[in-house]
């Protein structure tokens, strides 16, 4: 006890220290703080604006780059809320939920992928928000009692530099990935990101345990490049350092539009492959947070036609919410066969996923 | 990073006998405050089950542990040979502009490595990099160059933002060496060449050794340039598992390996350092006559210009012309200036305040560690000093690790704040306050605060209307050293910072990862210069750039 007690002196010696930082900064952490009660709406606020202010902490596992557009928009349209972004990865944000449980920081989450809102949902990090509109968004796209809902959908794709590559050339499947006659020329994400961690999830659902830890190894072999995200993989591929890259389609699209001869294979289409592997963004309302109204406010925003045409358009995604168009040039997926996966299974055994990785090494 | 020497004197034998109890206390105090994070890391690392152990011998473990052993050696090599060169160069040479070159070869202090690598990154990466692309534009076809991607790429830039330590210890023990020395060598027929390995190199070996621990500390610490260069070492890997995964027994593990090796290279450095002993007759002191470099004098100016170049010239301009390029694009101009949390100016003030903290804080708390350690010298308080240069030996990741849930558990009031951030400064830096504190006690005779005292002031009065003003110029140099190595802090900012909360140093990674150079490069300019500024306070304190 004495123990604790002296622990808490030395560390506070800094606040005191601290007398000269502005006010702001710990109103921040009073206002973060502040116990939150009677919060259970599940119904959208009847009309936007009453109260809908203050200060929103995002957490979110899309990259800065690819949401901040979006909250502008969403600023721009409640200039009285405040937004506080933490983007990082999936994973990240999931553990700091988890370990702010008693102590909740954020008031929305967003990822790349399904599983780990899935996860969090089932551990009670999440409270249960429909959003306006939402019953709208096709089936299994919202989770269970409403603790999440989904945004867009993003395709698995493998893209090509067009100058080093012929479309006749390039693989079909992302299992040629582990030809030995592209070693050391692919570029994917490293196992930090949740786009690939989602992917491999969904590999152990339809090829098993083993034949996914012999595609992990056998790219680990042929000298796979993995870079921390995939910007710096689209960027690699369009100025030739590589000649194929494993990504989101959306890459192929925004690199695309930088002008570089880039290629897309939507790959394992032939009968007896496994289908294109997709995955989806959500959001939810984090259990406990400090503004829930401006959680809800925005969730609502995100998956509005408005929301979902930012998505749509600036990044190219397949937004969930029928009716919002396709950006141009974008190749709709309904022409493709989607990989079959049991989505709740694969969230159950997501743990199992991270043990794969760190078995075979992935870096 | 120490600038500064530290100098024992024999103290009176009184003294040690009427140590304050309220002194140990608060100096006890201090030690915990930095023995409770390690201590944390350790006790995870051994309770975390045995599968992870197991899951971790097996695969990584060793492929990491020789990695960054690997790493450490090789910069630390190419760090002492390229600082001692120069130094020798600029200090025993007639080499024309040495003046300026003194200065221009400190100054890669200033720039963080990450930022130096993003710098040749840019400029090196195969096929997509500025220079393989010119000159493919020049001869028509692509010419191949090394590749900055990996081991040697990363060996090599941490070698040119590392060597300024060694550079610095060594040229000021250059500085000092005794004339005699070489020439009785000399008389007694050794050549020039002998007299610089038998001699001169061997009395220059405690500087070299502590130049050598820095440099090694550092590459064991280090996240943003192992992290871009894609070479896994100990703290990158400990990143990828805080940021990747759920599990955080492995995380605990590796941390626990990394903090070993690194206090491992901390003993044995002050082993070796503790017996390493060279007298010089300080009478008839004078300095050695400059060698003459005759035909090889433009070899040895290109080679010192190549490493100004690489490692001050090339990324200063760089980072100008991507600022400049910036401030005239209407899209990255938005981006970098916006108002609010995410606003330059905001930045800028949350990395200045943060650091300023720090600094204020480390000193503080190394008043009484230092006070314990210099008057009152004996087991206990060699113990709590020992214990409070640990925190060379803690990378931020581990800091970070051990903070998120310590602070979680014990105050969560704290928790998610910026003051986490500056908690984490304070512990990684603490070492360099408590050094250059000690320093400035060491070099104030015990005489004057017994003066005070016999004229009737309490130790409390003496402390603060006697000793306190006679080592404040000490006290800030420390606080200087502080302030700079916590404004270039990236992996435990990084991971602690609250959201909305970003630092000049986060948003330089954060832009440039995703490929944001233009974006990231006013950040990295301001904090480059921002970082300079203390350098140039603490250049000026060391005789040589006077």
């Amino acid at each position: 006890m004495s123990f604790n007690r002296n622990v808490s002196v030395i560390l506070l010696l800094p606040l005191a220290l601290a007398a000269c930082t502005p006010a702001a900064q710990l109103e921040n952490t009073a206002a973060a703080t502040q116990d939150q009660a009677g919060m259970e709406t599940i119904e959208s606020p009847e009309s936007p604006q009453t109260e809908i202010k203050g200060r929103l902490v995002i957490y979110s596992g899309r990259s800065e780059t690819l949401i901040q557009p979006v909250i502008d928009a969403f600023t721009a349209k409640y200039p009285d809320v405040e937004i506080l972004l933490k983007a990082g990865s999936n994973s990240e944000l999931a553990n700091a939920l988890i370990e702010e449980r008693a102590n909740p920081q954020a008031d929305v989450f967003i990822t790349t992928e399904l599983f780990t809102v899935q996860s969090l949902a089932a551990q009670s990090i999440f409270q249960p928000y429909l959003p306006a509109g939402a019953e709208q968004l096709p089936a299994g796209f919202v989770g269970d009692q409403n603790l999440w809902t989904g945004l867009t959908r993003r395709a698995r794709v493998i893209m090509y530099n067009s100058e080093l590559v012929s479309p006749d050339e390039a693989p079909k499947s992302i299992f040629e990935l582990a030809d030995a006659k592209w070693s050391g020329q692919i570029a994917a994400a490293g196992s930090t990101n949740g786009s690939m961690q989602a992917q491999i999830a969904v590999l152990r659902q339809v090829i098993g345990e083993g034949a996914t830890e012999g595609w992990l190894k056998d790219m680990i072999a042929n000298q796979v490049t993995f870079f921390g995200g995939h910007t710096d993989v689209r960027k690699a591929v369009g100025a030739g350092e590589f000649k194929l890259g494993l990504v989101n389609h959306y890459y192929f699209y925004l690199q695309q539009a930088e002008g570089s001869p880039v290629g897309i294979v939507f790959p394992d289409q032939d009968e007896g492959q496994i289908g294109l592997i997709t995955n989806a963004t959500a959001a939810a309302v984090v259990n406990g947070g400090a503004n829930a109204a401006a959680a809800q406010a925005f969730i609502d925003f995100l998956v509005s036609a408005e929301g979902q045409k930012l998505f749509a358009e600036l990044n190219y995604e397949y937004p969930l919410l029928p009716n919002v168009r396709l950006r141009e040039g974008v190749q709709p997926l309904d022409g493709f066969r989607l990989a079959d996966v049991d989505v709740a299974k694969a969230a159950q055994e997501y743990e199992a996923t991270f043990e794969l990785m760190e078995r075979v090494g992935l870096p | 990073m120490q600038l500064t020497q530290i100098t024992r004197l024999t103290l009176p034998r009184w003294n040690a006998a009427r140590t304050s109890p309220r002194l140990i206390m608060a100096a006890g105090l201090v030690a915990l405050f930095v023995a409770v994070p390690l201590v944390y890391i350790f006790i995870r690392a051994v309770a975390a089950e045995p599968e992870a152990w197991q899951r971790l011998l097996q695969t990584r473990l060793w492929k990491l542990l020789g990695n960054t052993l690997i790493l450490a050696l090789a910069v630390t090599s190419g760090a002492l040979a390229t600082g001692v060169s120069m130094a020798w160069l600029t200090e025993r040479t007639d080499l024309p502009g040495r003046g300026i070159f003194r200065w221009m070869l400190a100054l890669p202090l200033a720039i963080p490595a990450y930022i130096g690598g993003i710098v040749h990154l840019s400029l090196l990466r195969p096929r997509g990099g500025f220079i393989p692309q010119a000159l493919e534009a020049i001869f028509g076809q692509p010419v191949i160059l090394p590749s900055p991607i990996g081991f040697w790429g990363a060996a090599f830039i941490l070698t040119l933002f590392t060597y300024p330590y060694v550079y610095l210890l060594s040229s000021a023990a250059f500085r000092r060496l005794h004339a005699s020395l070489e020439e009785a060598a000399r008389t007694l027929g050794r050549t020039a060449w002998q007299t610089l390995w038998q001699v001169t190199l061997p009395a220059l070996r405690p500087g070299l050794m502590a130049g050598a621990l820095l440099v090694a500390l550092d590459i064991l610490a280090e996240y943003g340039t192992v992290a871009l260069l894609r070479y896994e070492t100990f703290s990158s890997a400990i990143f990828i598992q805080l940021s990747g995964r759920y599990d955080r027994s492995a995380a605990s593990i590796l941390s626990g390996v990394l903090v070993s090796l690194a206090i491992f290279i901390l003993w044995a450095e002050l082993r070796l350092q503790g017996r390493a002993r060279f007298t010089q007759v300080e009478s008839n002191w004078r300095p050695a006559p400059p060698v003459s470099l005759g035909k090889w004098r433009l070899p040895a100016l290109s080679l010192v210009l190549f490493v100004i170049s690489a490692s001050l010239l090339v990324p200063m301009a760089v980072l100008v012309i991507w600022s400049a390029n910036s401030l005239l694009d209407p899209q990255a101009l938005r981006a970098v200036f916006r108002t609010g949390t995410i606003g330059f100016g905001s930045f800028i003030w949350n990395s200045v305040w943060t650091s300023s903290l720090a600094a204020a804080a480390a000193v503080a708390f190394s008043l009484p560690v230092a006070l314990l350690s210099v008057r009152h010298p004996g087991r206990i308080s060699r113990f709590i000093s020992r214990l409070c240069q640990v925190g060379y030996a803690i990378p931020g990741v581990v800091i970070a690790l051990s903070l998120v849930l310590l602070v979680n558990r014990l105050l969560p009031f704290l928790y998610a704040t910026p003051f986490v951030v500056v908690i984490a400064y304070v512990l990684r830096h603490m070492p360099q306050a408590v050094r250059s504190s000690e320093s400035a006690f060491g070099q104030l005779s015990p005489s004057l605060e017994e003066a005070a005292r016999n004229l009737g002031r309490t130790s409390v009065q003496t402390f603060f209307q006697v000793t306190l003003p006679l080592i404040t110029p000490g006290l800030l140099a420390g606080g200087a050293l502080v302030f700079l190595t916590s404004l270039k802090e990236l992996p435990a900012t990084l991971l602690l910072r609250p959201a909305g909360f970003d630092t000049l140093a986060v948003r330089v990674w954060i832009w440039a990862v995703d490929g944001f150079y233009m974006q990231a490069a006013p950040a990295a300019l301001f904090l480059v210069l921002a970082a300079a500024l203390p350098l140039s306070f603490l250049l000026r304190r060391e005789q040589i750039f006077r």
